[in-house]
């Protein structure tokens, strides 16, 4: 059993406080994401329960025990870093068995795990190589490798695709999560990337400014994002947010709606507006209205429908589909 | 342009023949000269060639001094290089990792090594109080403590391009500070470690005022002081210091010539991502 606990986790560097009381719950086996903009803390917050950044205040439990001041190496967690950090002077095989020949497992043994997991990682005719003959794909597979042989407990996964270009990242989220399908363990997983978190979290938690903003499945945020700041956060594109004028209209402070849950029109809506840019994705458009009287928004709609710039259209929102927000 | 060129490259080529070849054609065709005519060095060709004779005449002058002074200098030479490279890639390596109050005032200590020139007296008379005058070990720790400033700046700015990741990396693997350094660090340091290498053996291995201040004693002499005291004593026979020249530079010129190229392949290696 290894879920991970942290209790009023915080942590500041000097005066500045970087993370400011997280209490997390993350089961046994689940597939955690921490998402947020950059600088929120979901890095340094990965890296206080990988133990290589200390705890200001606060606890972090995996597997049920403490490790608030326990070494990296006893956590019973293994990490895969942005930068895959390989070994350059190691080839593959070394680099896998690194943490095997570190803790005198016999030679061996070590040659077994390391086949074991090149298996599964098909990795097998690269073993002999450095990792500067490898491309950004294999060396973010020895990565994981080296990650897997140590058999942890918990899986640190810190912004790992974002090195990739944009197929071999969609191609790696499907590995991932068949990894994590066939080991079964408990993985936390850092990105800036909500798309990375919507397809592959069984859990969400969206970071702002060191703060949990809200935990859920994927799902439970696109549809009932708590605060304005998720909602603009999950889903793409963006939910249109409204303040001012339009907000107080629906009497509330800050009022959403999701491109996807506009009804365009050519004759009658609610907003009318002229088309601005027209962004064709195939399956679906974005249109990009400007309205006189509430600013720009975005609303998506099928592929085949057209616009042209300067057309003027009408937007009605989806009545279940309309979020308001009111801060107290 | 191209004509430009090619006689830029031939200047070039002959400044440099006068500069580094010159020189060495010198000693050499005086090195082969019968002590008469060696007495007025020229580069006029030799009218006997005594190469050999001068050469075996050198190796035993002194009972056999020169070499003796070659054990000298070569054990003074790798001891001070052993040391410096680990004290120095360890220092270089927890200075730049690990900022902090005593960090700074270490890495001012080293730096404080270049900027205040060091006197002899005292040095001699701390020796003496500590029984490592006139000895070789001492004239290793000497050699350490000339080199280490240099050495740790050296090492310092090359551990700052090894990302901190690598490092991190190992520690969630389980490796022990001791284990970063030696089996990760260390190896990736593989191309200044060979600079540093390079660098201080000559200047070490050519050292002469310092064997001459804080090593005196015939059963102590390196191979610069073979020099000093082949003139003092053997001042009509020229050819014979040239001879000395000769033999004493070839093991510097070695270490150049083998490391070099590692050098070079040494720098091309050890990127991270790509």
């Amino acid at each position: 059993m290894t879920q991970v606990s942290l209790h009023d986790l915080r942590k500041s560097f000097g005066a500045h406080e970087v993370i400011k009381g997280v209490d997390l719950d993350i089961a046994d086996g689940e597939f955690c994401v921490f998402v947020g903009p950059s600088g929120c803390g979901k890095s340094t917050l990965l890296r206080m329960i990988a133990g290589l950044e200390g705890v200001t205040s606060g606890t972090v439990d995996i597997g049920g025990q403490d490790v608030t001041h326990a070494e990296p190496s006893k956590r019973g967690i293994a990490m895969v870093f942005q930068s895959y950090a390989l070994y350059p002077h190691l080839t593959v095989r070394e680099n896998i068995g690194f943490g095997l020949s570190l803790a005198r497992k016999p030679k061996a043994e070590i040659a077994q795990e390391v086949e074991k997991v090149a298996d599964i990682l098909q990795l097998g005719p690269l073993l002999d190589r450095k990792p500067k003959a490898l491309s950004g794909g294999q060396r973010q597979r020895v990565a994981i490798g080296r990650a897997i042989v140590r058999n942890p407990g918990v899986f640190l996964f810190d912004e790992p695709l974002s090195n990739l270009d944009a197929s071999l990242r969609g191609q790696m989220r499907i590995e991932l999560t068949d990894l994590h399908a066939r080991l079964g363990a408990t993985m936390i997983y850092v990105t800036h990337d909500q798309v990375e978190a919507m397809t592959m979290a069984d859990k969400i938690v969206v970071l702002n400014a060191g703060r949990i903003e809200q935990v859920g499945t994927p799902m439970d945020l696109y549809e009932k994002p708590a605060t304005p700041f998720v909602a603009g956060f999950i889903g793409s594109p963006k939910m249109n947010l409204f303040e001012g004028r339009v907000a107080e209209q629906q009497g509330c402070d800050v009022y959403g709606i999701r491109p996807e849950h506009l009804t365009v029109s050519d004759d009658e809506g609610r907003w009318k507006g002229t088309v601005r840019h027209v962004e064709r994705l195939g399956a679906d458009t974005i249109l990009h209205v400007e309205a006189e009287d509430i600013g720009t928004f975005l609303a998506r709609i099928e592929g085949h429908r057209s616009y042209r710039p300067g057309a003027v259209v009408y937007a009605t929102p989806d009545p279940a589909r309309e979020f308001r927000y009111t801060s107290r | 342009m191209r004509r430009g060129q090619l006689f830029g490259g031939i200047a070039a080529l002959a400044i440099a023949t006068v500069v580094f070849i010159l020189p060495f054609l010198f000693v050499f065709l005086n090195a082969a000269k019968s002590p008469s005519e060696a007495s007025q060095p020229s580069f006029a060709w030799p009218s006997e060639w005594q190469f050999w004779q001068n050469l075996v005449d050198v190796v035993q002058v002194r009972d056999y001094a020169l070499l003796l002074a070659y054990f000298n200098s070569i054990v003074i030479t790798v001891g001070a290089i052993a040391l410096l490279v680990i004290f120095a890639a360890m220092v270089g390596y927890v200075l730049q990792r690990r900022p902090s109050r005593v960090s700074r005032v270490v890495g001012f200590v080293a730096l404080t090594g270049l900027m205040i020139p060091p006197a002899v007296v005292p040095t001699i008379w701390l020796l003496q109080e500590i029984g490592l005058f006139k000895t070789l070990h001492g004239m290793v720790l000497i050699q350490v403590a000339y080199g280490l400033s240099f050495c740790i700046l050296l090492f310092r700015a090359f551990v700052a391009s090894i990302p901190r990741d690598l490092d991190e990396a190992a520690i969630v693997d389980g490796a022990t500070p001791l284990q970063v350094f030696f089996r990760v660090i260390l190896p990736l340091l593989k191309p200044v470690t060979l600079t540093v290498i390079v660098v201080q053996s000559i200047t070490i291995f050519n050292d002469f005022t310092h064997p001459l201040y804080y090593l005196p004693g015939s059963e102590n002499i390196t191979v610069q002081l073979t020099l000093y005291n082949f003139q003092s004593q053997f001042t009509s026979q020229l050819n014979l210091l040239f001879m000395n020249i000769l033999l004493i530079t070839i093991p510097p010129l070695l270490v150049f010539i083998f490391f070099n190229r590692q050098i070079v392949s040494g720098m091309t290696s050890g990127a991270v991502k790509g």
